[in-house]
């Protein structure tokens, strides 16, 4: 019996993004839960309690590094990984301040192979 | 010569000085050597707004805005001390403040004339408010900065367009990834040209990607230069420039500059930039309307090595949805511009280490937060 496929959490306000990656990483035997905002995100009472959260840098309200230090201060300590159209050094080092894994820049050609990374590193 | 010739020969010298000092175009104003006014012309009066009977007497640190204000008694005593010509003989544009509080550039020479063992100044100010002039001393200055902002607004264009096309081409390389994947599982006669059909397509996608990030970093190649820069100068500067015209809306500015935030880590015509465009957006949603008028830069030292800058304009203020995208490239609340300053004002302070922010209080105005580096002081520590 295979074992239940580990949970993705996906943070993107680009629906287009949020629904390819969600395809994609099925594909690859993940289930994927989808959240346009930071704030929906933030009003999911149900978080798993393993798995791995995709967070998009760059949205309109609060971005990616505010939603992690948010999600941080409550106690969530599920691993990051950061998605972003444009990665620099001082984006790296924030992320990293921050216990972030890794900061991909899109487009994203092996999510999936990063997430595995992720996971099997443990929490 | 008796006690009468001499007070008439006095008296014939100070008629002297004040025919001149009624006559003389530019304004002219003369202090002892601990910086009291001693005397103004006509033209000083009308300039700074003071009469001579309420200046004289006075320090004339009254006539300039803070943060010269309160060093100036130092730059004096440093003259005299080390006879360093820091203006003196040179000529400078610095800020003069008036006595509604309001400010204006000026070109101020200084001469010095030695009684004795007394020492007095002399200051020539030519008022730049109006004249070509202004222009003329302020172009440098101005194509350096606008040179950056051109500069950086195409940079700021490549990286809004990397950012955008990155999107669309994120969800097809990620729909073309999720349908290889499905068609490994798929067996069929067509399967395999599908398979490879949809890979090329995929690393066409990434072949798009790499085409944007190179426009990008040809764009920003070699565009910051961070050194130790005095933070109260980097203000000085970007004051000078970006005040002008201030006036002429009835602004008054003051400067509330923290001595503990001094040195700061920085590409001195980025920060500028910054300065500038926060300053004249300032200005701009000022003369628009509202009563009272009142620019206020303010610096803070904060922990872990920051300092923090704060404009603040007592204008309209900004709705809660526009404050939130405010930083967002192309969204802008005049009817011309592109809506690019802000968003260059984010990429550079961020470019730096730091932070911008907006906040629009209950009781009206803007006030734009934004945070440096601060540098350690080299100098003192390897004193210590």
């Amino acid at each position: 019996m295979s074992k239940a496929p580990e949970v993705i959490l996906l943070v993107d306000d680009d629906a287009a993004v949020r629904n390819a990656l969600k395809f994609s990483l099925e594909m690859e035997g993940f289930s994927v839960r989808l959240y346009p905002t930071p704030e929906a995100l933030l009003a999911e009472s149900d978080l798993p309690a393993g798995g791995c959260l995709v967070i998009d840098y760059r949205m309109p309200e609060i971005d990616g590094l505010e939603l992690v230090e948010r999600l941080r201060h409550r106690g969530v300590a599920l691993p990051v990984l950061l998605i972003s159209g444009r990665v620099t050094r001082s984006l790296r080092e924030r992320a990293s301040g921050l216990g972030i894994r890794d900061v991909l820049e899109k487009p994203l050609s092996d999510l999936a192979g990063s997430i595995r990374r992720v996971l099997d590193d443990g929490p | 010569m008796s006690e009468t010739s001499i007070a008439l020969a006095l008296e014939a010298a100070e008629a002297r000085l004040r025919s001149i000092l009624q006559t003389v175009p530019d304004a002219m104003i003369i202090i002892d050597e601990r910086g009291r006014i001693e005397s103004l012309s006509t033209t000083a009066e009308r300039l700074f707004g003071y009469e001579a009977d309420e200046a004289c007497g006075r320090n004339v640190s009254l006539l300039m805005p803070s943060p010269y204000r309160e060093q100036h008694d130092a730059y004096i005593g440093r003259y005299l001390e080390t006879g360093e010509r820091r203006i003196i003989g040179i000529g400078r544009i610095v800020v003069g403040r008036r006595k509604d509080g309001t400010t204006f550039p000026m070109h101020l020479t200084v001469g010095e004339l030695r009684t004795g063992d007394r020492h007095h100044f002399t200051g020539f100010i030519r008022d730049l408010t109006d004249q070509q002039l202004t222009e003329d001393r302020l172009k440098e200055l101005q194509s350096e900065v606008t040179h950056m902002s051109r500069f950086t607004a195409l940079g700021e264009m490549a990286s809004t367009l990397a950012h955008e096309i990155n999107q669309p081409l994120t969800a097809i390389s990620n729909y073309l990834k999720g349908s290889r994947r499905l068609l490994e599982r798929m067996e069929g006669e067509h399967v395999e040209m599908l398979r490879d059909a949809v890979s090329k397509a995929a690393d066409q996608a990434l072949r798009a990607g790499q085409i944007i990030r190179r426009l990008r970093e040809f764009v920003a190649r070699g565009e910051s230069e961070r050194r130790i820069e005095s933070l109260p100068k980097l203000i000085e500067d970007a004051s000078t420039l970006a005040l002008v015209g201030a006036r002429e809306h009835g602004i008054a500015v003051t400067f509330r500059l923290d001595p503990a935030a001094d040195l700061v880590l920085a590409d001195r015509i980025q920060i500028q930039q910054v300065l500038v465009n926060l300053m004249r957006n300032a200005i701009e949603v000022m003369s628009e309307g509202g009563s009272v008028r009142r620019l206020d830069i303010a610096t803070a030292a904060g922990p872990e090595d920051q300092v923090e800058v704060t404009v603040a304009d007592t204008g309209a203020g900004l709705a809660p949805e526009v404050a939130r995208q405010l930083f967002q490239p192309f969204v802008t609340t005049k009817r011309k511009g592109m809506g690019l300053g802000l968003s260059i004002c984010r990429t550079i302070v961020e470019a730096h280490g730091g932070k911008i922010w907006v906040d629009s209080p209950p009781g009206g105005g803007t006030i734009f937060h934004f945070t440096l580096r601060a540098a350690a002081d080299d100098r003192e520590t390897d004193d210590a």
